[in-house]
């Protein structure tokens, strides 16, 4: 394997070793995260998610945010210290402006060990008590102090949990019976390690199995291992609905949903082409104001069922997947939708731009003191 | 992974080693640093001695090297993985002799379950024991270093000021000499007995003066020479320090990219794999509509056609929806860009009939 595959697939890593700016971009997503969950409500309030749905995508965008803050924290010294630690956050700034996979996987091991780490650390009041006696008595900026309580603040937020981790396992929630079949809406999310981008899976399943299918132990653990490894952003959807159609005998997927958080796009941190690019530049908008965040929806939907031949002597009921007509073949998917929130600023710049293409897209501007206020 | 494990408690022990080491020698300047107050000139720290630690960090920095090469054997793990990803397994070759397109959906199932995550987490977490062990190292260089410099601003001050008596004396006893020759002179020429008793008398405290300043010249020369002595020995010190935090830099950053990339490169490759080997096979079972495993034979067959052929078939399956897709086209003719070109291309085959071309 040559050196140049490896460089050409990091290329778009950028890390930010600058104390102010990793400061600025984490300022950035905590007030994108929080304008998420209001994106997720507003869809609940116009009847396009459904009651749990909507709680099921607020749940993981909390998490999402507990997964930032924590990452906030572990770089709060950034620049700040000599030495590798505490090192620098990398994002990948081309298509993402999302933190790289690997951010979260360190984040799962740094989890491994955060109890041994908090065992042997100060308590904060200790460490903030250390640090005004050196700042009066020794008159220096305690870095060192700082950097400690950054990490013990790091630690406390890995032992609290409720975080967005890279591969988050699925969890299934009964929602109805019809005729002699139970429906199940099974949910998880992972944080595609190729595309640097959060996403999270809804699947509606019918059960014929004689156990309840959460609750079975012979097919549970079973399906939630093949769902995280089809969970592959190069993958359509129409491929892994069918792979688990024909994997599992008694379960038929009905509806699957993928819900991709992101790409973020910002002038001064990303590298974007075409017009999104052009928009953000003219918007010159303030700090804080300078992004935009699409948001994906992917649904496909099971047209009808089709009794098979599955080996010589038995048939099995298979779905046949309603695929958009006209580009179904590329989607893979019965509905494609794309939704982008932004700031008034560069809304304001993407309205007099009118550029082709973004017509279709529906535009959630954030206006002041949060508002979020639903734009065509 | 015994050997893993084996080789970190090894590195660790020696990093052990050599932080106690170099712990040592700096101990030792801290030493003589206090004895050079007390006015004790004797140092101790022999060349051999930095010779020693020097020759134990190059071992230890050797070791983690082979260390952070040693996840290649880590690593070679994955290309097994791989290879099972792209071959049959033997019971699926079995199975293949009797029915292929059996074998072909066992190991479609077996494609989709398959899954690298736990070993990039492996990676991962070995990789981190070793950045944080070189970060052991480094920060203890850090510190030591720190202490050491410090110590060596106010021994350069105390030799500054050592320099200065130095001169000052100097100067004294410069100034003395014409004095002392002055009053020869006069004892020379003078033939009053009781002046002349007095002008030797004067000598010969000059004389004390002159004697006491030279010595206070040695003494003052001494010390001087000694805190210069010092003084080397601490740069050399901090040097050596300085050079060995950055090979540790080095070291990390090296290991810290290499994983990096690794995981990109494996996650990539396995992705890539599944995707290649199911999409286009799903699709086609899709379309025709779950009918035999003959079927599904030719898609696999046609497994690596381009995008635009296998759009083309798709529309052609869908050739029902063909009038409401082209009005929907009509429609959207402004909207995208990319997908009217692309559409243009299909509408163009279909027109002139050169599907299967």
């Amino acid at each position: 394997m040559s050196d140049t595959v490896k460089e050409a697939l990091t290329d778009d890593h950028a890390t930010l070793s600058d104390g102010l700016l990793a400061r600025r971009y984490f300022a950035k997503f905590d007030a994108i995260t929080g304008h998420l969950g209001r994106v997720a409500a507003e869809l609940e309030a116009e009847g396009r998610l459904g009651r749990l749905e909507a709680r099921v995508i607020g749940g993981y965008v909390q998490r999402l945010a507990a997964t930032f803050r924590a990452l906030s924290h572990k770089y709060l010294m950034t620049g700040r210290l000599e030495g590798a630690l505490p090192g620098a956050p990398t994002f990948d700034r081309h298509e993402s402006g999302f933190p790289i996979a690997q951010e979260l996987m360190l984040m799962a091991v740094d989890a491994q060990h955060a109890a041994q780490h908090l065992a042997g650390m100060a308590a904060e009041a200790e460490l903030k008590d250390r640090m005004v006696r050196q700042i009066v008595g020794d008159l220096t900026v305690p870095t060192q102090l700082q950097f400690a309580l950054s990490q013990r603040l790091y630690y406390e937020a890995l032992k609290a949990g409720g975080l967005f981790q890279a591969r988050n396992d699925p969890d299934a929630q009964w929602v109805a019976d019809v005729g002699d079949r139970r429906r199940f809406l099974v949910h998880w999310a992972v944080y595609d390690t190729q595309t640097n981008l959060p996403a999270v899976y809804l699947l509606e399943v019918e059960d014929t199995g004689r156990r309840p299918f959460p609750t079975d132990d012979r097919r549970w653990p079973q399906a939630q291992a093949h769902l995280m490894a089809q969970s592959l952003a190069g993958l359509k959807l129409v491929t892994i609905a069918m792979g688990f159609d024909r994997d599992f005998a008694d379960l038929y997927p009905r509806r699957l949903r993928r819900i991709t958080l992101g790409p973020m796009y910002s002038h001064s941190f990303t590298l974007q082409s075409g017009p999104i690019a052009e928009v953000l530049a003219n918007a010159m908008a303030p700090t804080g104001e300078d992004w935009a965040l699409v948001w994906t929806i992917e649904d496909l939907l099971s047209d009808r069922e089709e009794e098979v031949k599955d080996g010589w002597f038995s048939t099995a009921l298979r779905q046949v997947w309603r695929l958009d007509p006209v580009n179904g073949g590329e989607t893979g998917a019965t509905r494609l939708e794309r939704m982008v929130i932004l700031p008034e600023r560069p809304y304001q710049a993407l309205a007099e731009l009118n550029p082709p293409g973004f017509a279709n897209i529906r535009k959630f501007v954030v206006g002041a003191g949060g508002r979020l206020i639903p734009a065509r | 992974m015994a050997t893993f494990d084996a080789q970190i408690a090894e590195s660790q022990k020696q990093i052990a080693e050599a932080q106690e080491k170099i712990a040592a020698i700096t101990t030792r300047i801290e030493t003589a640093r206090q004895n050079l107050s007390q006015g004790d000139a004797s140092i101790d720290i022999e060349n051999a001695t930095l010779e020693d630690v020097h020759k134990h960090t190059d071992l230890m920095n050797a070791n983690i090297a082979e260390l952070i090469m040693g996840l290649d054997d880590v690593t070679a793990g994955f290309t097994e993985d791989f290879n099972e990803l792209r071959s049959k397994t033997t019971m699926e070759s079995v199975v293949g002799f009797f029915s292929g397109s059996k074998s072909e959906a066992m190991r479609q199932e077996r494609l989709r379950t398959a899954s690298i995550d736990s070993k990039l987490q492996d990676l991962i977490s070995k990789s981190d024991v070793i950045v944080k062990l070189l970060q052991g190292q480094l920060d203890l260089l850090n510190g030591q270093k720190t202490k050491v410099e410090a110590n060596l601003v106010s021994t350069l001050d105390e030799r500054e000021t050592t320099v200065a008596e130095l001169e000052a004396v100097r100067t004294r006893v410069a100034a003395m000499d014409p004095q002392i020759i002055e009053l020869e002179n006069k004892i020379a020429v003078e033939q009053d007995a009781a002046a002349r008793t007095k002008l030797e008398t004067d000598l010969a405290t000059l004389n004390a003066e002159y004697n006491a300043l030279v010595q206070d010249e040695q003494v003052k020369l001494a010390k001087s020479q000694t805190l210069e002595r010092y003084i080397e020995k601490g740069k050399t010190w901090v040097d050596s320090l300085q050079n060995q935090a950055a090979t540790q830099m080095v070291l990390i950053n090296k290991l810290q990219t290499d994983t990096r990339q690794r995981v990109v490169l494996y996650d990539a490759l396995t992705s890539s794999l599944k995707t290649a080997q199911q999409q286009d096979v799903a699709h086609r079972i899709n379309e025709i509509g779950v009918k035999t495993d003959q079927e599904a034979q030719a898609a696999m067959a046609a497994i690596g056609t381009a995008t635009n052929q296998r759009m083309a078939d798709m529309l052609e399956a869908h050739e029902g929806h063909m009038v409401f897709a082209r009005q929907v086209l009509e429609a959207k003719a402004k909207a995208d860009e990319r997908f009217a070109r692309r559409f243009a291309k299909i509408v163009e085959k279909h027109d002139k009939n050169q599907y299967g071309e």
